[in-house]
């Protein structure tokens, strides 16, 4: 909706009252005029962030996340291997585990037999890189991505774990990385979130982790930061739709009427929340319309959806929310999560995680290009991974056709593409077990040091006061990784 | 060091102080020689800039020099001082905060402060030259009571509180706007006392009444309501991070509502409150304690909990005392005492020794750090109704009659054992029959080919009045699982089973399948042509030919040769033929092993028959293991009276229902014992566990062990208390303690006027915010103390109030001084929090369920909102809503999943709760809006709203739209108002009389299981109801119907 027609709408407003617009609401008319964020600021009308400019140059303006819940097995995707398969069911080796601590679920297991990848690895692209059978898609894009295969934590379990790499830390109560950002940065569109979620079905082991809404909430930050879930089922955003029976035009006679009463409420009281209130009800109902135009495919060319593959025209599905993905960057939503959960494989790896990366890798594959073809990729930085890694050695019973894994915290391997990082190259190195770092260790403070950085923020100076103490994403840690950077 | 502690002093600079800090605007009469005063001016420039690493922190201390006590800051530093008193000249921190050189530059260029500010520097070279001096900081040092300051040329206070803020206003230039008017008065005291709005006939009684205490009167109705207690418990809930789910991982339910009854009960009954304080800190720990106290030792409980796979336990036992501590901190104390947990505090007085000094006093309790994913994870205590405690002695009762009569008729069998006399007795194997004219009870009928079929003579019968019949082309079987009670295999049994094969088609093989939780127990006849198992093995025993046609013939089977060991159980049995047609009849075994429900006349036998007897209760193995001639008379008369109840046939009619009965009261107590509500609370380990100092908080990285005690900032533990939960608590509540009572009012103030005294409430630290109104904050925190903690008598002082009266009109030049109304010229106005809004709205629309207390209710959720996140296996994975009068319960007893809380809830900012909140947010949204105008919790509402203005809000339209403008506002509309609400009711009527199918699709999307009243409907009149129902949508919306004002 333009200015124009706003101001027109708030001179019908004045019309209510029969009476001249002299005087009546100054601030309302500006804040109307000049339509602000998604989550505006309760005092200041401005969808600027708290940061103002970033702090440096960005090399991104929009993050995508693809989150693979449930920790992926680094060594039968993209950690290769080879030198284990002489290795098959003997005990790794006390001077690779260093005595350090296990979870309950194999500390007390006699043995910790090797189980090699059953999964066949090629090395693909100019760059070759190493990528196994499991993701034929994702390796025909291997130069358009940084796989950074010495990413490590400190947690075991997955609640702390995903608690500390989305929050920084691994207990509940710090906010998120896309209300980070969206506090810093602010918005840059007028009509969605600055920071969307959404949660994608699975095919992998059918009983899942769980998420949180911690994950993409704001602690002790301003609750309108929080991420805002794109739902596929029922309203896409909640409470969207009006109630049956009321169109556009109903709905639009109501707000008249409460933007007159508001505004003369404004007038008696001075009180300058209520004009932010008026304007927040403008955006709800501006919302009303562009949320399910951008949930509607039906504009895609055969080509794109063809790409994402068929799962794309079921909702919900991981291909589904690229796609819906890259509607949202394209419409300048800064930060985007997509959540796939079903990876924690610890018994019967290799049936579920073939199906596990059937449901990711053809949409992840077609998001990259399809940013890239847009134009995009260039400031769009891509993010997959998980919040920890896999053992080597075998949870349960083991055959080279049939094993578990236990979750590995010491190294695994994430990949990233576009804004501002360097593609086709490999960072990091694990030793022949893939069970500790050898060369350039990347922490998860690191990494989110690195993503704020593309962003042009200083992870050290993105900070809230809260409890008397400056807090930020990367607590007291995190070293930009800068090799990794253009 | 020389503590100031008189307040006079420090308000006075405060104001220079201010006006320095904004930038030396030339307000102030002589900066240059203005007292600098420390706590105001110069410790928040050193703490910000200097001490994290000249700080208390004696691990990241560089250069060994501290900067936040005298002694420190005066070390000689080989040859230079950083601070000299009263010479600017001589005080390296001056030099080094203006040094050129990058390297001499503090705080340093690369970290992560900034440089100060020429204002800054000049503080601090004015404090040096007024002599450095030191002050303790203002929250450490116990309030006293100060003196109310005098006013003069006013009338506007009503009560001591008046007298502080007037001041500070004057100071500010700022004068105290006059008093709201009574719908405005009425609305927010009502608001503020219980969580809801006023009624017209509360608010048209308010008008009439012109007596001088009108308002008090209508203050003290309101302290007496039921509402009053929950609406404070409703915010407590955020402090105590209250919940239905344990927060992590899993997050299954947990049963913690009785706590939350108990704060009710607590706040409605005036519990005094250092009562209630040391009630839920150590409850448990009170002499005698009661039920009740014992429940509100659940605070401790209230942090978020863990049951996931592969978790350390020692891990989370040190996160769990470690919330516990920052709970304590943050809720009593105003503290972050969290901070210390890995470090010493970098800005606070507490060492991280003295952290874990503290943490010895909350990590003794019993609970396990794995919760088990349980309701009612152990220690818990049961809250009985008193009828259901009535009940359960009933019930006791009951029981204890039977078994008297059952001791009774049991003493009177004269029983002797057929054997009693025989030198031995030896156990002859019997048949058992399982299978004649029907499976087994439990067994589930299952079959490969046509159903089970059972058939009579004159088809061939071996017994009984049926056998079974099969034919099958190639294999067929029919066959069963699930017997209970199993057949149980003892050494040397035979499996048998009669077979008839017809001598018109006979089979060419048969078979016979033993099911123990596998099928791998066969034997077979004839040709080996089913290849299931291994031949030859016990999982396919080759028996030898088929049996002669024509004749029933029995077969049978060692057990042992089938691989069925003494002790192994059958609950399957499968009957398998290849081809051919065949009966099969009367089947089982032959033991001498007891099956389930076998009499036997002989206890001798008996005893001989069950061996050590497993399946028996315990008392009764334990006699087994005795040789009969060793037996006491007690245990002769547990296995005689267990042998005549139960196994005997002589005297089963007699005893058979006596029991029968036990058994049927002993269900209904077990039933009623699950009813009864259970909480979880808080126990004390018999011996306290060590604590240690942790390095870094690393549960793995224990150094030092630690002693329970107090920081030294803090005065001692009081005289004659242990040194315990229970003696901290009472610290906490001593009147020399300088934190609990301001922390306490400051809270409650925040609630009333938006912001409290102190604006960080959860940090009354050195970072916290200073005062505003610092005596004030004295005097309301002795007041409270002196009023022996009465809760009530301080919700009423503050809202009695002139400064909380006040219209809430604010002028440009107020909003220019004074933005955030900081200073009190004008009456609070903010919006009303998550729950309030809700609770209003169905207020209004007269739906609310007012049952105070009990479990949480599910009411309306949009779909997905748990699946999209649960576990699948938790039993929060999938939201089931509740029906009926549950869903219009007030929004404090709505179930809190905290992984997932109600987004009408958190879209109006509600935190999650998995850990402790004292300030929340207030934020301004466009989903806020979109949750009022759609959630069907809203929408349900305004139509419910509509058909009671219709129904009670006269007969004319004005009289309607009057009735209903003043229940969602509490005021009166003014003419403009009225017309446009008149014009919309128009705009509405025209569109729904137009689409009447629409009018009826709103009305039908917001229909309820309520009473028939509510349900009555003409549907010539949708188009009415549906016009209201959007008028009264548009009034849930108004901002003056979402705030207080």
């Amino acid at each position: 909706m333009d200015p124009l027609r706003e101001y027109e709408l708030l001179q019908t407003r004045r019309h209510f009252f029969g009476r001249s617009a002299g005087g009546i609401g100054a601030a309302a008319l500006a804040s109307l005029v000049n339509p602000q964020a998604f989550a505006a600021p309760s005092t200041a009308a401005e969808g600027a962030g708290v940061m103002g400019e970033p702090h440096f140059a960005p090399k991104a303006k929009r993050v995508v996340y693809l989150f693979m819940s449930g920790a992926p097995s680094q060594m039968d995707l993209f950690d290769y291997k080879p030198e284990m398969d002489e290795w098959f069911d003997k005990d790794l080796p006390d001077s690779i585990r260093q005595g350090q601590r296990l979870t309950t679920m194999t500390s007390g297991q006699k043995r910790f037999p090797i189980a090699p990848s059953k999964f066949k690895f090629a090395q693909h692209g100019q760059s070759g890189a190493w990528v196994s059978e499991l993701m034929p898609y994702t390796a025909s894009i291997a130069d358009d991505l940084c796989f950074v295969k010495s990413v490590h934590t400190e947690a075991i379990n997955h609640d702390p774990a995903i608690t500390y790499i989305q929050t920084g830390a691994q207990r509940p109560g710090r906010p998120s990385m896309g209300a980070w950002l969206s506090y810093g940065l602010g918005t840059m569109n007028r009509d969605l979130p600055a920071f969307v979620v959404l949660h994608s079905t699975w095919t992998g082991r059918k009983s899942a982790q769980a998420l949180y809404e911690r994950l993409w909430g704001t602690g002790f930050l301003p609750s309108r930061h929080a991420g805002v879930s794109l739902r596929s089922q029922g309203d896409p955003v909640l409470f969207l739709s009006n109630p049956p029976g009321v169109d556009r035009s109903a709905r639009r006679q109501m707000l008249d009427a409460l933007a007159a009463i508001n505004e003369r409420t404004y007038e008696q009281i001075g009180d300058p929340e209520i004009n932010t209130r008026i304007a927040q009800y403008e955006m709800a109902y501006r919302m009303q319309s562009s949320v399910p135009e951008l949930m509607d495919f039906s504009d895609e060319s055969k080509e794109t959806l063809e790409m994402y593959g068929p799962e794309v025209s079921t909702p919900g599905t991981f291909s589904a929310n690229c796609l819906l993905a890259r509607r949202l960057l394209e419409r300048n939503v800064r930060f985007v999560q997509i959540f796939i959960r079903g990876w924690d494989q610890h018994g019967s790896l290799p049936r579920d995680i073939a199906n596990q990366c059937r449901d990711v890798d053809q949409g992840q594959a077609a998001l990259v290009r399809d940013l890239k073809q847009r134009g995009l990729l260039e400031d769009t930085l891509v993010i997959w991974g998980g919040e920890f890694g896999r053992t080597i050695y075998c949870q349960g019973g083991l055959t080279r056709e049939n094993y578990g894994r236990d979750h590995h915290p010491r190294c695994f391997t994430m990949w990233m593409a576009g804004g501002g990082i360097k593609p086709g190259i490999t960072y990091g190195k694990t030793d022949e077990f893939s069970y500790n770092i050898v060369e350039n260790p990347v922490h998860i403070h690191d990494l989110n040091a690195t993503i704020l950085h593309n962003l042009g923020v200083d992870h050290k100076r993105l900070t809230y006061r809260f409890q008397g103490r400056d807090f930020r994403l990367t607590d007291v840690h995190g070293n930009v990784v800068h090799d990794i950077l253009t | 060091m020389r503590l100031t502690a008189g307040w006079s002093l420090k308000v006075h600079a405060l104001a220079m102080g201010v006006v320095l800090l904004a930038g030396g605007t030339g307000k102030a009469a002589d900066p240059a020689t203005a007292p600098i005063d420390f706590t105001q001016d110069v410790r928040p420039i050193l703490s910000n800039s200097c001490f994290q690493c000249h700080g208390p922190d004696e691990a990241s201390r560089e250069a060994d020099l501290r900067l936040d006590t005298p002694d420190g800051a005066t070390a000689d530093l080989g040859g230079h001082l950083a601070v000299a008193p009263g010479d600017p000249a001589k005080s390296e921190l001056l030099r080094r905060v203006t040094a050129g050189d990058p390297d001499e530059l503090m705080p340093p260029p690369d970290s992560d402060y900034g440089r100060l500010t020429p204002e800054q520097v000049d503080i601090l070279r004015r404090w040096i030259e007024q002599g450095a001096e030191y002050e303790q900081h203002w929250a450490f040092i116990a309030p006293e009571r100060p003196e109310l300051p005098e006013v003069k040329d006013s009338d506007w206070p009503q009560n001591e509180i008046d007298h502080f803020v007037l001041r500070r206003m004057r100071e500010k230039g700022l004068a105290p706007n006059s008093e709201a008017s009574k719908e405005t008065l009425i609305r927010r005291v009502t608001l503020d006392l219980t969580g809801l709005p006023p009624t017209i006939e509360e608010i048209d009684a308010f008008l009439a009444d012109d007596s001088p205490d009108a308002y008090e009167k209508v203050v003290d109705r309101l302290l007496q309501s039921p509402r009053y207690g929950e609406h404070m418990t409703r915010y407590w809930l955020d402090a105590a991070r209250y919940g239905d789910t344990h927060g992590l991982h899993l997050d299954n339910m947990r049963s913690m509502w009785p706590y939350r009854d108990w704060l009710i009960r607590a706040f409605n009954s005036n519990r005094p409150f250092d009562q209630m304080t040391i009630e839920q800190l150590a409850g448990d720990l009170l002499p005698e304690a009661t039920t009740d106290q014992k429940v509100a030792s659940g605070f401790n409980r209230c942090h978020v909990t863990t049951s996931e796979g592969g978790s350390i336990a020692e891990e989370f036992y040190v996160r769990y005392t470690v919330d516990r501590v920052e709970t304590v901190g943050t809720v009593f104390m105003g503290l972050t005492l969290g901070c210390a947990a890995c470090h010493d505090h970098k800005f606070d007085p507490v060492s991280q020794k003295e952290f874990y000094q503290l943490f010895a006093y909350f990590n003794s309790l019993t609970d396990k750090p794995m919760d088990g994913n349980a309701l009612l994870p152990p220690p818990v205590v049961e809250v009985p109704t008193p009828e259901q405690s009535e009940q359960r002695t009933n019930l006791q009762q009951q029981i204890a009659a039977v078994n008297s009569q059952l001791k009774e008729a049991i003493a009177a069998i004269e029983y002797t054992d057929p054997h009693a006399d025989a030198e031995s007795v030896e156990l002859e194997p019997t048949e058992f029959v399982w299978i004649d004219d029907a499976v087994p009870s439990g067994a589930q009928p299952q079959q490969s080919g046509h159903p089970w079929e059972f058939v009579s003579a004159p088809e061939p019968v071996f017994s009984g009045e049926k056998a079974t019949r099969r034919t099958a082309e190639e294999m067929g079987q029919h066959f069963f699982t699930g017997a209970n009670p199993p057949l149980v295999i003892g050494d040397g049994d035979k499996l048998f089973a009669s077979v008839y094969l017809d001598p018109e088609n006979p089979p060419t093989e048969i078979m016979l399948q033993f099911n123990d939780g596998s099928w791998n127990h066969r034997a077979y006849w004839g040709k080996n042509a089913i290849d299931w198992g291994q031949d030859g093995k016990e999982s396919r025993l080759p028996m030898g030919d088929l049996p002669p046609v024509g004749q029933w013939v029995r077969l049978e089977v060692d057990a042992a040769k089938v691989g069925l060991k003494p002790g192994m159980k059958l609950n399957g049995w499968a009957f398998t033929q290849w081809g051919g047609r065949v009966y099969w009849d009367r089947a089982g075994i032959v033991t001498r092993t007891p099956q389930n429900g076998q009499p036997f006349e002989s206890q001798r036998l008996w005893e001989l028959a069950i061996g050590e007897g497993k399946d028996l209760p315990k008392p009764v193995q334990d006699v087994l293991k005795i040789a009969p001639a060793d037996r006491n008379e007690k245990q002769q008369e547990t296995i005689r009276t267990y042998f005549l109840e139960r196994v005997y046939p002589g005297t089963k009619e007699q005893v058979a229902p006596m029991l029968a009965e036990r058994e049927q009261l002993q269900a209904d107590l077990k039933a009623l014992n699950d009813a009864i509500p259970k909480t979880l609370v808080s126990e004390e380990m018999k011996e306290p566990k060590t604590a240690y100092v942790l390095d870094r908080g690393e549960y793995d990285r224990k150094t030092d062990p630690v002693e329970r005690q107090v920081p030294s900032v803090f005065p001692g533990l009081p005289e004659g208390v242990s040194n315990d939960r229970l003696g901290f608590a009472r610290w906490l509540v001593d009147p020399s303690h300088p934190l609990m009572a301001r922390v306490t009012v400051n809270r409650w103030w925040q609630r009333y006027f938006g912001t409290g005294i102190v604006k960080t409430s959860e940090d009354f630290g050195v970072q916290g915010d200073f005062p505003t109104h610092p005596e004030l904050l004295d005097w309301l925190a002795t007041e409270l103390i002196r009023t022996g903690w009465d809760v009530k008598g301080m919700q009423k002082r503050i809202v009695m109030s002139a400064a909380y009266r006040q219209d809430s009109k604010v002028s440009d030049e107020a909003l220019a001084i004074d933005p955030e109304n900081r200073y009190l010229s004008r009456g609070p106005r903010f919006r009303l929090e998550a729950e309030t809004i809700r609770d209003a709205a169905l207020f209004v629309s007269g739906l609310l369920n007012e049952k105070v207390g009990g479990p949480s209710v599910k009411p309306y959720q949009p779909s997905g909102i748990w699946e999209a996140v649960g576990y699948t296996g938790s039993n929060t994975a999938n939201f089931t809503q509740d029906d009926g009068q549950k869903l219009y319960r007030r929004s404090m007893y709505t179930f809190w999943k905290r992984t997932a809380p109600p987004p009408s809830m958190s879209n109006f900012d509600a935190p999650s709760r998995e850990s402790c909140t004292v300030r929340r947010a207030r934020t301004n949204t466009p989903m806020q809006a979109l949750t009022l105008m759609n959630d069907k919790q809203f929408v349900e509402a305004s139509r419910h709203f509509a058909q009671r203005i219709l129904r009670e809000g006269g007969t004319t339209d004005d009289d309607r739209l009057v009735f209903a403008f003043r229940l969602a506002t509490s005021r009166m509309p003014e003419a403009d108002e009225l017309n446009v609400i008149r014009q919309l009711l128009q705009q509405q009527r025209t569109y729904f009389s137009g689409k009447p199918e629409a009018a009826k699709a709103l009305i039908d999307s917001a229909t309820t299981q309520l009473e028939p009243q509510h349900l009555e409907r003409d549907h010539n009149r949708d188009p009415e109801v549906a016009a209201w129902t959007m008028l009264a949508n548009l009034l849930l919306n108004l901002d003056e119907t979402i705030n207080k004002s």
